[in-house]
């Protein structure tokens, strides 16, 4: 889908590991930028709902394509 | 005298009886007929709600997978430093064993029993340690280090053996040369031990990451 600024492949691992390499990531970019983030994991659809939940970060969108779960994540301002 | 249960409370009553059946004998020592007798119904009510014998103990393990949005938590509310988010995480699994050991109880049953459907549930959930130990150390040891990739590996495994270990003595086995250890010290201390063996000496585990019990 849309653009974005940063790509992190977290394929093959397991919660919470996407969520901790996304939340570095994400402290490295700027507010409004975006994070593309690719997991294999089928528990992490749930995991960045509320990881963008409590973080007040923008989930853009979260599909899956190919056995595999892409995620959008803008970072807050 | 528990005929009038809807039926979402009667399969959790069912759910409830097998769970403890499993804990006990293990998938192949239970039938169904001896769950329905459990539960005070009828092996076809029990039909009704699961497929088969594997449905049910599916379904029982599915009940176990709820700890995932407390890693989250852990991440969000922890810092990123290795150690932090490890010991939140280590907190949030023996909580969740603590307070329902029948899971560690089924897991060990699985173990001899071999089901590979079952040994793939439970290594998926060490794997989120063994995962993040294997991910952290090769960010954190020096790469130049004589048989880097045999400590990592090995790492995983000496914290999953020793945290299990710990779970068993606590919760199943209470051991008397243990008793003025809580389950909670004793996983503090053994992470702070697993972090000095990798040689993380300085760890500023803070107390507020043990969960007071």
């Amino acid at each position: 889908m849309s653009d974005f600024d940063s790509e992190l492949d977290a394929s093959g691992l397991n919660c919470p590991l996407p969520i901790l390499r996304a939340k570095k990531a994400i402290a490295a970019m700027d507010a409004g930028q975006t994070l593309k983030i690719i997991a294999t994991d089928p528990g992490s659809v749930k995991d960045f709902e509320a990881f963008c939940k409590q973080t007040g970060n923008n989930l853009k969108s979260s599909g899956e394509e190919d056995g595999k779960f892409i995620f959008f994540i803008e970072k807050a301002a | 005298m528990s005929h009038r249960l809807s039926g979402p409370e009667r399969r959790e009553s069912i759910l409830s009886a097998a769970q403890g059946l499993f804990a006990s004998k293990g998938f192949h020592g239970v039938s169904v007929d001896e769950i329905a007798r459990a539960a005070h119904v009828s092996p076809a009510i029990i039909y009704r709600h699961f497929d088969s014998k594997q449905a049910l103990y599916d379904a029982v393990l599915d009940k176990f997978s709820g700890q995932r949005q407390s890693y989250v938590d852990t991440i969000v509310n922890h810092g990123t430093r290795f150690e932090d988010a490890l010991a939140g995480m280590t907190q949030v699994y023996i909580s969740n064993i603590a307070a329902n050991p029948d899971i560690l109880r089924i897991e060990l049953h699985s173990l001899l029993e071999g089901n590979p459907a079952t040994h793939a549930f439970f290594q998926n959930r060490w794997k989120s340690f063994t995962d993040y130990i294997e991910f952290g150390l090769n960010e954190y040891l020096p790469y130049d280090l004589p048989d880097r990739e045999k400590i990592i590996l090995s790492a995983g495994l000496m914290f999953q053996g020793m945290v299990r270990e710990a779970l068993i003595q606590k919760c199943l086995q209470p051991h008397d040369r243990l008793v003025d250890l809580s389950l909670y010290e004793l996983s503090h201390e053994l992470v702070t031990l697993f972090l000095r063996s990798i040689g993380i000496n300085k760890t500023q585990l803070s107390r507020k990451a043990t969960i007071s019990g």
